[in-house]
């Protein structure tokens, strides 16, 4: 949920709360006044009664005429108490007369001896006009502070919004920020103070990743040049060691294994610096590379090797699987698994290349497998048979497939290994 | 021929120069950027092997002096960055080929040649052993003058071994010419095994010695027998 949108629901839950408060205390007191204005007219009518029943000892209803005004019924119990009583305001509803109306009325009900006897005298004071003006009033409030509530709504909506726009405006920015890239973050100074230093502050941890992202990458460079130039050093000394002509055949023989050794530093060597190369995103320009031609291309380019191990490659079906990738990690990827199928092959065997729009699959035949499959592609993960190799080979093809977005999966059913690629689904590869 | 080698790692740079001079190639080094240029200055080459990273400057900018001064002399950088973008650039601004550090001095060696045919001869000269003629601008090897039909891998096999005569070649280095960096197989030698066997054949079938030695736990050499 957005900030904004956050931030005025709570407003807006707030504000109602307080508006319906506001509205019930409202509508209270002005009831209560209203009431107080009518009990004390009835107590002063009350005293009007009391004071002409007093001297006239009598009563007649003659001077109100209207309309149940004053209701007097005797009562028969004779108590005194009765008289004391302050009398009591109760809330009514009598019919009217003429248009079969119930209204409501505020009645004082309390107890007069007229001629000896007691009489339940109630005095009433119809509240229809009263109840108007609570109606007008209540609907007058509710109008003007429903306006005041959407209008201060709104105006909030509005002025968060232009106030945090510089927020966004980062955000964006931020977002759009590439750590590869040359280009240097650049936020904009707004006037708001917080917003000010949060760019200062992205600012200066971007410029700082940028450097750090800056000083790895030479690093990886320098690295890969320190290494391979002493590594260079011993195998032209040892090539030139070899051609000498008085060596014994055992001298030969260690020179052969230092060589080989070498070698194989170097190799390693360069896988290592590979791997590190793709994590840290080195490998620009990304293009679309239809993967299944390329497959065929190095199968094509291997045809020596495939002879030589009078290997058959089967081509099914062959609908383009494209991918994004740099086109030297695709060369890479591509030799890689070609390798890992020849190699892992027996004399004899077969190489079946498939592919569709959504996958792409290399299966070999082969001996079984001996070490752990899940761990196929972890580095320096290498069956037993092959100490030729480094072991890097297939852990290089699933950091390629890490890091742009495809999936690589190794499956074996009856000898036959089967590498399946697919692409990642972006909502996958966007977390 | 005048070959200048610009190499900051005086080891290796010693070790290149000994393998040009044993070819009998008169050859200079320059370790520092410095000094290389001001060879190219003083002297023509015909062949030039520059580092891309040198101490106090940067290979390219001596190729693209190279490249004004004198058009015809041929280019080869060495580099220990294996990168594409620098392959690239170093074919772009008039290299005319890319090792990638560590190489086989062997095979330094036998790009050196192809260049220098190309450079001087445009490819239109014969390469000759004793009874063998290769003429590469067709890529046809004649033994006694009859024709013998080489396959592709056989055809750079006899090239190479012409390029590095009386020169022990490793079986990696011998691989690596024939299939690239990334032959990274088990079967590698034993494929390099089968093709050196089946030109061994085919050369003696038409007629020539035997030059091919095989020299235990390191490769071969083609040497007279």
């Amino acid at each position: 949920m957005k900030l904004l949108v956050k931030t005025n629901r709570i407003y807006l839950a707030f504000s109602l709360i307080i508006y319906l408060l506001t509205a019930l205390a409202f509508y209270h007191i002005v009831r209560l006044l209203i009431y107080d204005d009518v009990e004390s007219r009835l107590q002063i009518e009350r005293r009007d009664f009391e004071t002409y029943v007093r001297i006239h000892n009598s009563w007649t209803s003659s001077p109100y005429f209207v309309e149940n005004k004053i209701d007097i019924v005797p009562v028969s119990q004779h108590t005194r108490q009765l008289t004391q009583t302050r009398g009591v305001f109760t809330d009514t509803l009598i019919r009217n007369r003429y248009d079969d109306e119930l209204i409501p009325f505020r009645q004082l009900t309390f107890y007069v001896p007229i001629q000896g006897t007691i009489h339940r005298v109630s005095i009433r004071k119809s509240l229809i006009q009263t109840y108007r003006l609570i109606e007008a009033v209540t609907f007058t409030m509710a109008t003007f502070l429903g306006l005041l509530l959407l209008g201060t709504f709104w105006f909030q909506g509005k002025l968060s919004g232009r106030l945090w726009h510089p927020f966004y405006e980062t955000l964006s920015r931020i977002r759009h920020f590439n750590l590869n890239s040359v280009t240097p973050l650049r936020l904009s100074k707004p006037e708001i103070n917080e917003f000010n230093e949060l760019n200062e502050v992205l600012q200066k941890m971007a410029d700082k990743m940028q450097h750090d992202y800056q000083s790895l990458k030479e690093f990886t460079e320098n690295a890969s040049h320190e290494m391979q130039t002493p590594l260079a050093l011993i195998n032209a000394k040892v090539e030139q060691l070899i051609q000498s002509e008085q060596l014994t055949e055992t001298q030969t023989n260690w020179i052969g294994t230092i060589y080989e050794a070498s070698r194989r530093i170097v190799r390693l060597n360069q896988g290592l610096l590979l791997l590190a190369k793709i994590e840290n995103n080195q490998f620009q320009d990304a293009q679309l590379i239809n993967l299944t031609q390329l497959f065929q291309e190095k199968l094509q380019d291997m045809d020596d090797v495939l002879s030589f191990k009078k290997l058959t490659v089967h081509y099914h079906q062959l609908t383009p699987f494209d991918v994004k990738l740099p086109l030297t990690l695709a060369d890479i990827f591509v030799t890689n698994l070609v390798n890992n199928a020849i190699k892992h092959n027996h004399s004899g065997g077969s190489i079946k290349l498939d592919s569709s729009t959504d996958y792409l699959s290399l299966s070999n035949t082969g001996g079984h497998l001996v070490s752990d499959p899940n761990r196929l592609f972890e580095r320096f993960k290498k069956e037993a048979t092959g100490t030729d190799s480094i072991g890097l080979g297939l852990s290089i093809v699933k950091q390629i497939c890490d890091s742009y977005g495809l999936k690589v999966t190794y499956k074996e059913t009856n000898g036959l290994h089967q590498f399946y690629i697919t692409r990642l689904l972006l909502t996958d590869s966007n977390n | 021929m005048k070959v200048l080698v610009v190499e900051d790692e005086k080891g290796l740079a010693e070790s290149i120069t000994d393998y040009m001079v044993k070819e009998g190639y008169i050859c200079e080094t320059a370790t520092t950027f410095q000094e290389a240029d001001e060879k190219i200055y003083l002297y023509t080459y015909d062949c030039v092997i520059v580092d891309l990273t040198l101490p106090d400057g940067n290979g390219f900018q001596l190729i693209q002096t190279l490249k004004r001064l004198v058009a015809t002399t041929g280019i080869i950088i060495i580099s220990a960055r294996n990168a594409l973008e620098d392959k690239l650039k170093g074919l772009e601004i008039g290299s005319d080929d890319y090792l990638t550090k560590p190489f086989h001095l062997s095979e330094l060696n036998a790009r050196v040649k192809s260049l220098l045919r190309r450079r001087q001869f445009g490819g239109h000269t014969e390469i000759r052993f004793e009874e063998i003629v290769v003429v590469p601008h067709t890529r046809k090897v004649y033994v006694n003058d009859q024709l013998t039909t080489l396959s592709r891998k056989e055809y750079d096999l006899l090239l190479y071994f012409l390029s590095n005569i009386d020169v022990a070649l490793t079986k990696a280095s011998i691989a690596e010419h024939l299939w690239g960096d990334n032959i990274d197989s088990a079967d590698s030698f034993d494929m390099v095994y089968s093709h050196i066997k089946n030109l061994r054949r085919k050369l003696i079938e038409k007629g020539a010695a035997d030059y091919v030695q095989s020299i235990y736990g390191i490769g071969y050499k083609f040497s007279q027998p």
